[in-house]
């Protein structure tokens, strides 16, 4: 007598309504996983480009372009410039360094840059280093008005665009999410449909035994939340194995913005799809019971 | 104990299927409930389950008011009794036991008392070496002794027989009746719904009779043919 008890007895036929249903099963945890495996690479790659966001804007220097100036000039504008407040260094950049900048730059690629020798075609420029990254865009503004400054340029102009590209991820993850998050499910809302024809004899000698409605409902919320859960499960593993794997490989391809390291990350990102495993599936199995079964 | 006063019953389609029916059934006693097919019988045993709701007038069971039961306090309601049906309604993979058993295990009974009590109740209706087979593997009158004991086993202070011994041949139906004797005996209040005219008029109890929804009779000491 296995089913004496009543979590045992609820256990023992969600567990037995899962195998006989295989298919199902399986096609159940198949699209809460693909669909959880959809939102964790959106989130993934959302939180990486935030980083490198991060990474920048904290970045302190900014460059001022400078347009055509005379010595004289130029060391005025550089004590003027050295007077603002929140600059900490500042360092001048001849036409002839920068060029040998770019050429370093690209190293053995620079057949392109053939002809460009004799008209050297770069600005002069002051790099400028502030005290804090807060300060970056005050100075900027401050630059921006002083004659003899052409353009400036800083760290705050990438962000903006690479926070427009996390905006677009964040929204297509999320469409896309709770498309495939409908469609999981519905499948499970019919998975459950099925058990509950399957059961429909147990169900009837509940009724007339005197199980409340909390009773007979319990083994099919549980086959939902378990068909849910374990969809969790197989996505946050894929992610796990694939976020180590693109690590590993990208240290190489781009070491100087390295992805976030995968702990704690994983961990939170797995107890995030796990509590929306959760949900899918009693939100599907809750669908199915009340049409289904009318308690 | 059981008491219903002008209780009529209109499914939404078809015709009416009790009008104004008042019965008044006292704690421990013994009624036939007869009448030829369509007069309402099995009607009036799911109106005591609560399975249906009457359309106007009152039912009181066990002390609990049917036209004031909130939906929560339905299982309550079916607690205080048995049931049995001519089909037996018994789950084909489990073990006698395992029926028996799941009466309880459904009112969440501790285990501990669940075996204790199934394995009394077996031996009442005299299955304890039957305890571990298939529902398939018996008769049908030991099936319906299954149904029988699982009606019981919670100790209900009323049980509701509809044609428990439809589906059994004349000496079969004699051995399932004996039980229901013997257990209305320790008190418990019967109420059985029946076609098998020997029995009724051999026992000498009490007799309702319908007809077209009526009642059409209501005797002590009664007969099937009034
Ligand atoms: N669910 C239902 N919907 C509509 N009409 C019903 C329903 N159940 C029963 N009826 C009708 O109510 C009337 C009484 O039916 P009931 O089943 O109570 O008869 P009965 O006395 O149990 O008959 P039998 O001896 O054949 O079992 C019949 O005319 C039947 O057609
Ligand atoms: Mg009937």
């Amino acid at each position: 007598m296995v089913k004496l008890r009543t979590w045992g007895y609820f256990a023992d036929s969600a567990g037995k309504s899962m195998l006989r249903n295989s298919w199902m099963t399986l096609a159940s945890i198949g699209t809460v996983a693909v669909s959880l495996l959809v939102l964790g690479v959106f989130l993934l790659v959302a939180v990486n480009v935030n980083t490198i966001a991060a990474q920048v804007e904290s970045q302190v220097e900014l460059t001022a372009y400078l347009g055509k100036l005379s010595v004289t000039e130029r060391q005025a504008l550089e004590t003027e410039i050295k007077a603002l407040p929140g600059v900490t260094g500042i360092t001048f950049v001849s036409k002839d360094q920068a060029w040998e900048r770019l050429l370093g730059w690209y190293g053995n690629d620079r057949a392109f840059l053939a002809g460009w020798e004799e008209e050297n075609p770069l600005r002069e420029s002051f790099e400028i280093r502030t005290d804090s990254s807060h300060r970056v865009a005050e100075v900027a503004n401050e630059l921006t008005g002083l004659s003899g400054v052409e353009e400036v340029l800083y760290g705050r102009e990438i962000v903006d665009k690479l926070l427009a590209i996390t905006r677009m991820i964040r929204l297509v993850g999320i469409v896309l999410m709770c498309g495939l998050a409908l469609a999981a499910m519905f499948i499970i809302a019919n998975t459950i449909r099925i058990t509950v024809f399957a059961r429909r004899r147990e169900i009837g000698i509940m009724r007339f035994v005197g199980a409340t409605d909390w009773f007979i409902r319990w083994p099919f919320v549980m086959e939902g939340l378990a068909l849910g859960v374990v969809g969790a499960l197989v996505s946050a593993s894929v992610l796990a194995w694939g976020y180590y794997l693109a690590v590993r490989s990208l240290v190489r391809v781009m070491p100087f913005w390295p992805l976030v390291s995968p702990w704690p990350l994983l961990q939170h990102l797995a107890l995030l799809l796990l509590a929306l495993g959760a949900v899918i599936g009693i939100g599907g199995s809750t669908v199915s019971l009340r049409r289904y079964l009318d308690v | 104990m059981l008491e219903l006063r002008n209780v009529t019953k209109m499914y939404p389609s078809g015709p009416v299927a009790l009008k104004e029916v008042s019965i008044t059934v006292t704690e421990g006693e013994f009624v036939f409930v007869v009448g030829p097919s369509g007069a309402g019988k099995t009607t009036l045993t799911k109106l005591l389950m609560c399975e249906e709701r009457p359309t106007s007038g009152s039912i009181i069971i066990n002390n609990f008011d049917v036209n004031k039961l909130r939906p929560k306090e339905v299982p309550l309601l079916r607690r205080s009794m048995g049931v049995v049906f001519q089909d037996f309604r018994l789950m084909p993979t489990w073990t006698v036991e395992e029926n028996v058993a799941f009466a309880m295990v459904v009112v969440e009974v501790a285990p501990r008392h669940i075996r204790r009590r199934v394995a009394e109740v077996l031996s009442l209706v005299g299955l304890t070496n039957k305890r571990n087979q298939l529902p398939g593997q018996l008769s049908g009158g030991e099936q319906q002794r299954v149904a029988l004991a699982r009606a019981i086993v919670n100790q209900p202070s009323l049980v509701l027989a509809d044609e428990p011994t439809g589906n059994l041949d004349p000496e079969t139906s004699w051995g399932i009746v004996k039980l229901l004797l013997d257990i209305n005996a320790t008190g418990t209040t019967m109420l059985m719904v029946t076609h098998a005219n020997q029995i009724v008029d051999s026992l000498r109890k009490r007799v309702i009779a319908l007809d077209a929804g009526r009642v059409a009779r209501d005797e002590e000491g009664g007969v099937y043919h009034g």
